[in-house]
């Protein structure tokens, strides 16, 4: 019986990933933002490591065709974040000019971070008129989040 | 007609043989044959007929000349096929349904009516359909003659034209297309015609003001539009000032800053400082409106690192505000934002120094860097009334089409009534009340530019920005135009709104211009 037990454990492994956190931070600043979310379901370490901002950053202006404008790293984190502005503001302006085969040609920046300031405005009580409603939700930018009605 | 014909020619011989105790005898006396079990059927379908023939007038004649006639003395029968002929010209009548199914209707069409049930049962189903468009058409053309008539006065004929109107309302789908449009302007015409005062179209509270504008904001892209392509001509005249001064007509929430504060913040060589001069209501409950949006665009810029300072104007019109109230210092650049504002002075007042005149020479007084104007593209101010009431009828039956592509609610819904608002106010107020005078581009450029200002070129990256707004955007209908540096966005190539940029043509050096109060140029 523990000679059976024995054999059906596994061997150890040499070398866990886990143990290597500035690898890990290495690869996963590559992934996109969907496998960065699946990446973030994995493990208490990986979940930890995928909340930081940084990894957002490289994430966020990786494929337009300038680079952004500098001093632009405050303003985002002023704002909320690279993470914020990424799933709130990119993914879906990046999801619809792909649609339209936009995404690699149109620079997008200036707009996606005039919209990000306009959810930060909202969410500080500036945008007002919902009735009854706390204003916590951005609802400016909820036709980013529609699907697009073809 | 077909399955009718062969059947009401024998029918009423045949009904005479075998039916005449049922037959009424005094109406018999006078030529007519009605069932007495009838009789009260037949007098309401007199009654419905005689109200169709008074308000489809020009149908008449059309069924004077084409139709054949049926048997008169059969009278039932007869005014049935007359309300069918005013109600659906073109289709099998689908009031064959209403016809009473007894064993002793005329062996003819009982016969007929078992062999075509399937067929008239898809009959009515496609006439139905056919109804609601037909239904839609006429409404149109009702619409249409109703305003004829308000116009010439007409008033009692209005009101049963209403009436008529709101009964056939009820065949079409009034949540979408020409059925809710329809209603709106039905209603409009109701109130223009029973409650003329001007309370009539909507509150005055500045707050549910607010909110009905702010729904309209995030439910269609006309307002985010103008605030883009106005803070885009701004930016761009603002580019080497360390001190610029924006005096915006209308803040409601400020939603239009927030991206040219964060624009001004990223501006290669710093932001300048940025004066923000807000112009709004007074609001009735003792709140400082416009002191907290400052407050709140202040905590924005801070966030940013943008210096700026806010200030408040209160103004229940725009012809009540003073140069002097803005405050406005030398070598600072100026930027003057009028988003849907003008057109508000368009009123002319017979006694009165004209309001326009009055703030456009103000205007060219301080100086400014650009003056930003959006505007409705319509000619709502025209004044003969069916005039309006058409082109109005056009406009906003294509801004409510571009609102169906909007799927949130309630914004959508409190969208609508903030566009029934000013369909209200263009429609039902006149004189001083009529504050909706919307003109299109071609005149506000001649005014401006008689005025003493030239239009300025909005430039490509306004209109790139534009575009890719609207690429952003679910509906696809929306359309960007460029017309001589000015941009416009439209629904399926209406433009419904325009944006235009000018500049003050700066004053040959001999001629002083009068200025109100103290100001510093």
């Amino acid at each position: 019986m523990e000679d059976g037990r024995e054999k059906k454990k596994p061997p150890s492994p040499k070398f866990c990933i886990n143990d290597h956190v500035d690898i890990l931070v290495e690869i996963l600043r590559r992934l996109d933002g969907d496998t960065l979310a699946v990446a973030a379901c994995v493990c208490r370490l990986w979940h930890s490591i995928t909340r930081h901002d940084s990894l957002w950053e490289s994430l966020c202006f990786r494929h337009v065709p300038s680079p952004p404008p500098s001093g632009i790293k405050p303003i985002v984190l002023a704002l909320g974040g690279y993470k914020r502005l990424y799933m709130l503001c990119l993914r879906p302006v990046l999801n619809r000019l792909s649609r339209f085969g936009l995404r690699d040609r149109v620079d997008h920046v200036q707009l996606t971070l005039s919209l990000f300031c306009v959810d930060y405005y909202e969410r500080l009580g500036g945008g007002g008129g919902k009735l009854g409603e706390s204003s916590a939700s951005s609802s400016s930018l909820m036709f980013l989040c529609r699907p697009v009605n073809v | 007609m077909g399955p009718f014909d062969g059947g009401s020619s024998s029918s009423s011989s045949g009904s005479c043989a075998g039916k005449s105790p049922e037959i009424d005898g005094l109406l018999a006396g006078a030529g007519y044959k009605v069932r007495s079990s009838e009789l009260s059927q037949v007098a309401q379908r007199l009654e419905r007929l005689e109200n169709v023939m008074v308000n489809a007038s020009n149908e008449i004649s059309q069924v004077a000349s084409d139709v054949v006639h049926y048997n008169p003395s059969d009278l039932a029968n007869w005014v049935d096929s007359m309300l069918a002929e005013l109600t659906h010209p073109q289709y099998p009548p689908s009031d064959l349904q209403n016809f009473p199914h007894h064993d002793s209707w005329t062996d003819q069409i009982g016969n007929q009516q078992n062999q075509n049930l399937n067929h008239n049962q898809q009959l009515t189903m496609v006439s139905t359909m056919m109804d609601e468009e037909d239904s839609g058409i006429r409404l149109v053309h009702m619409l249409m003659s109703c305003a004829e008539l308000m116009q010439r006065g007409d008033f009692s004929l209005v009101a049963s034209m209403i009436q008529e109107m709101q009964v056939l309302l009820i065949r079409v789908n009034t949540r979408c297309g020409i059925g809710k449009v329809a209603g709106y302007f039905i209603d409009a015409l109701s109130r223009r015609l029973f409650s003329p005062s001007s309370a009539v179209c909507g509150s005055d509270s500045a707050l549910e003001n607010e909110i009905l504008y702010h729904n309209f904001y995030e439910a269609c892209p006309y307002l985010k539009f103008a605030h883009f392509t106005a803070n885009q001509a701004i930016l761009e005249a603002f580019n080497g000032y360390d001190f610029v001064h924006v005096i915006d007509f209308n803040l409601m929430h400020g939603l239009q800053w927030p991206a040219l504060i964060q624009a001004l913040a990223l501006r290669p060589g710093g932001p300048p400082l940025l004066r923000l001069t807000g112009i709004g209501p007074p609001s009735p409950d003792g709140r400082d409106t416009l002191r907290e949006i400052g407050l709140r665009l202040a905590e924005l810029a801070r966030s940013v690192n943008v210096r700026f300072v806010f200030r408040g104007v209160v103004a229940s019109r725009l012809e009540d505000v003073k140069p002097w109230m803005l405050q406005v210092h030398s070598k600072e650049a100026v930027a003057i934002n009028s988003i849907m504002q003008l057109h508000k002075l368009l009123y002319m007042d017979p006694g009165r120094a004209s309001a326009m005149d009055t703030v456009l020479s103000w205007i060219r007084s301080l100086n400014p860097r650009i003056i930003t104007v959006v505007e409705q593209e319509a000619d709502h101010n025209q004044p003969e009334f069916l005039d309006r009431f058409t082109e109005a009828l056009y406009y906003y039956s294509t801004m409510f089409d571009s609102l169906e592509a909007c799927g949130l609610q309630p914004e959508k819904s409190l969208a609508e009534i903030y566009i029934q608002r000013e369909i209200c106010n263009v429609l039902c107020c006149e004189g001083s009340s009529r504050v909706e005078r919307h003109e299109p581009l071609i005149k506000w450029r001649t005014r401006l530019s008689e005025s003493g200002f030239k239009p300025v070129h909005l430039g490509s990256n306004a209109f790139k920005q534009a575009s890719m707004l609207l690429t952003l955007f679910s509906a696809e209908g929306y359309c960007v135009e460029e017309k001589e540096g000015c941009l416009t966005l439209g629904w399926h190539s209406r433009p419904l709104i325009a944006a235009s940029a000018w500049q003050a043509v700066p004053d040959e050096p001999t001629r002083k211009r009068d200025r109100e109060g103290d100001l510093s140029i």
